[in-house]
């Protein structure tokens, strides 16, 4: 039912930690990540990155280690120790250092060296008639080959060592005593917290932060406006003056009663003078 | 005083008395997975996440888009430059739209690798396959909607390989440009395609598709004895719903960084003069664009071919796997034949893809 230390290669055991870890992680990682963004820090320049490789550290021991007991635990059939996420990720970190440097090395010099000789190959007279669409494609595909299989090859073997490093945990554990079933269960309760409700709180409230977080750091207009774009000219609102104002709504108001004063002057003058207009203006019966 | 029940719970009671949400409830959350939660699950879950995601987005630019060729790129620069996180929301539904097929591609691989699409599930895969359209069609209608040339020519392009289409490529063509040549009427229907028709046709096509696959519950992993399985048999609540969220959450947080690190940023105004511009499809569609430029499909027969003949067979097969494929085996491993199919499948749009964006340094 279960995979035996001894039983599992390396390559596989490698593979069911780092696989998962890697997926395990990366959802933190993203957000770490598109925090920096909205701060306007590239994640792949220096600041951010050093940044990020930083906060990467607790994430990836976390995740390692997750992954790491899943395995011993379910698949082995051991009692995972409890310093093993530190333990896999310090080794795990040195392994990639020296062996992910020399791959990158080796993959970079694959594909420079396969290009060169499949753009030989094919500037040969023979093939020259070859239309440019077929060329690109077929280029594409012999060196990228040539690449993709050198690329398997130093991913199993960064895999088979990464596994050894497990496996040296496996070998040195005491073999878990429990049943299948109540191994899965004693999983379930490692992955799972004693505190559900606190998880979930904290977990809403990171979560709210966070997005929080990105709309604050956000640039509320577009950080890379079009060329020709006109952006509209905001005419600025003209600054108000207190004192002055009020002094000029006095001033208003005042040319505004004394116009209406004289107004109720000439309306009175007028009314006095009517009746006589009026006797005057009326005609005289025969 | 305690046995008493408080407000919240009346309201509860009331509606559950009369729509049966505890049944609903129990229903949806209580789903046994076989063989426990997995991560190879969570696809149709975030597919379903952006789809709710780019109807939000859309309907907040549609406060500003304005469907006519006179205004239609000059309100999409407004979205991008005057309203107010108006480029993020606009960058967020385009990169949401990537988002959509990428998911799309891994589900249905997930799906065909898992061999889930075998009896009793046949239905659930022809749902999917339909929905699959649907979200290439999302793509190639909101493509015109920006009015630059980029979008004017990706559409010509695209009605073009149409037309190619037997018996009904004229009239569908004539139908989508309504005229000679892209305009107002074209901008119209696109956009009541892309805004009506195909949104309510996936909501009715997703309702069925996730009512087929309660109908027929979940797969479960190909490999593991009936011992194995019955041991980490879990319900949908909550081991499956958290990975479905911290996945959907990851997803959100990647879209969000395309869009900050590559926002949308348009080309001159739509005109019928190409200038300087070569016209390209959208990035999912370069495979196939690509595809036609090879000599062997050149020529009216050639055209008809690569951009009718090939995917269409292909789609068809697709179709028909439940149906030809009626071993019992779930096991990948076990179906080398499916295994070297995907893979070569894979590889091929890998490499037409790849070889267009090569081809790019060529066309001056």
């Amino acid at each position: 039912m279960t995979d035996q230390p001894t039983q599992m290669s390396p390559v596989k055991l490698g593979l069911a930690v780092a696989w998962p870890a890697f997926w395990t992680g990366m959802p933190i990682k993203i957000v770490l990540a598109l925090l920096l963004l909205a701060m306007g820090q590239h994640p792949w320049e220096f600041p951010g990155l050093a940044f990020l490789l930083l906060l990467s550290i607790p994430v990836d021991i976390w995740a390692v280690g997750l992954s790491g007991r899943t395995v011993l635990l379910e698949r082995l059939g051991v009692e995972p120790p409890a310093s093993l996420g530190l333990t896999l990720w310090w080794q795990g970190a040195a392994l990639y250092a020296t062996y992910g440097s020399l791959a990158c090395f080796l993959e970079r010099q694959t594909i420079a060296g396969s290009k060169a000789v499949v753009a030989r190959i094919l500037d040969l007279e023979l093939l020259k008639t070859i239309p440019i669409a077929e060329r690109i494609s077929i280029e594409l595909t012999a060196w990228g080959s040539i690449a993709a299989v050198v690329l398997l090859a130093l991913a199993l073997g960064g895999l088979f060592l990464f596994g050894k490093l497990v496996q040296r945990q496996a070998d040195a554990a005491s073999p878990a005593a429990a049943s299948y079933e109540a191994r899965v269960y004693q999983w379930d309760l490692m992955r799972v917290p004693a505190d559900q409700p606190l998880m979930l709180t904290v977990f809403t409230a990171v979560g709210v932060s966070m997005v929080l977080m990105l709309w604050a750091f956000m640039p509320v207009t577009t950080p890379h406006p079009h060329e020709s774009y006109k952006q509209d000219e905001k005419k600025a609102a003209p600054v108000l003056k207190p004192t002055e104002a009020l002094q000029k709504a006095e001033r208003v108001l005042t040319q505004a009663e004394t116009s209406v004063q004289a107004l109720e002057e000439k309306a009175r003058k007028n009314k006095g003078k009517a009746p006589e207009k009026k006797a005057a203006a009326k005609p005289k019966k025969a | 005083m305690s046995g008493q029940p408080n407000v919240l719970e009346k309201v509860i009671a009331f509606v559950d008395e009369r729509v049966g949400l505890k049944t609903l409830q129990a229903k949806m959350l209580n789903e046994p997975v076989p063989g426990g939660s997995r991560w190879a699950y969570i696809f149709g879950s975030v597919l379903l996440f952006i789809f709710i995601m780019q109807a939000v987005t859309g309907i907040l630019l549609m406060f500003y888009y304005v469907p006519s060729a006179d205004h239609a790129y000059a309100s999409t620069q407004y979205i991008i430059h005057e309203v107010d996180y108006g480029w993020f929301l606009l960058s967020y539904h385009f990169w949401g739209s990537s988002a959509m097929v990428v998911m799309v591609f891994a589900h249905m691989s997930q799906v065909f690798l898992w061999g889930a699409y075998k009896s009793p599930r046949e239905m659930i895969w022809l749902v999917g396959l339909a929905l699959f359209g649907i979200v290439m069609g999302f793509g190639f209608t909101g493509y015109l909607l920006p009015w630059d040339q980029r979008a004017y020519w990706a559409t010509t392009v695209g009605v073009e390989i149409m037309d190619k289409t037997p018996i009904v490529g004229d009239f569908m063509a004539r139908f989508l440009k309504g005229g000679a040549t892209p305009g107002q009427m074209t901008l119209s229907r696109f956009f009541v395609i892309h805004v009506m028709i195909l949104p309510a046709t996936l909501m009715g096509l997703a309702g069925l598709h996730i009512f087929l696959f309660r109908k027929a519950g979940p797969a479960g992993p190909f490999r593991g004895t009936p011992d194995e399985l019955k041991a980490k048999t879990d319900y949908f609540f909550p081991r499956q719903i958290w990975k479905d969220m911290v996945a959907m959450g990851a997803v959100f947080a990647a879209i969000c960084s395309l869009a900050f690190i590559e926002p949308v940023v348009l080309l001159e105004e739509a005109t019928p003069d190409p200038g300087e511009y070569h016209p390209e499809p959208e990035w999912y569609f370069l495979f196939l664009f690509q595809l036609l430029r090879l000599k062997i499909f050149s020529g009216e027969f050639g055209q008809f071919l690569g951009a009718i003949a090939i995917p269409g067979a292909f789609m068809a097969l697709l179709a028909a796997l439940p149906f030809i494929d009626r071993s019992p085996e779930r096991n990948i491993f076990k179906r080398p034949v499916a295994l070297i199919g995907w893979i070569v499948v894979m590889a091929a749009i890998l490499i037409f893809t790849v070889s267009a964006i090569i081809n790019r340094e060529f066309l001056d």
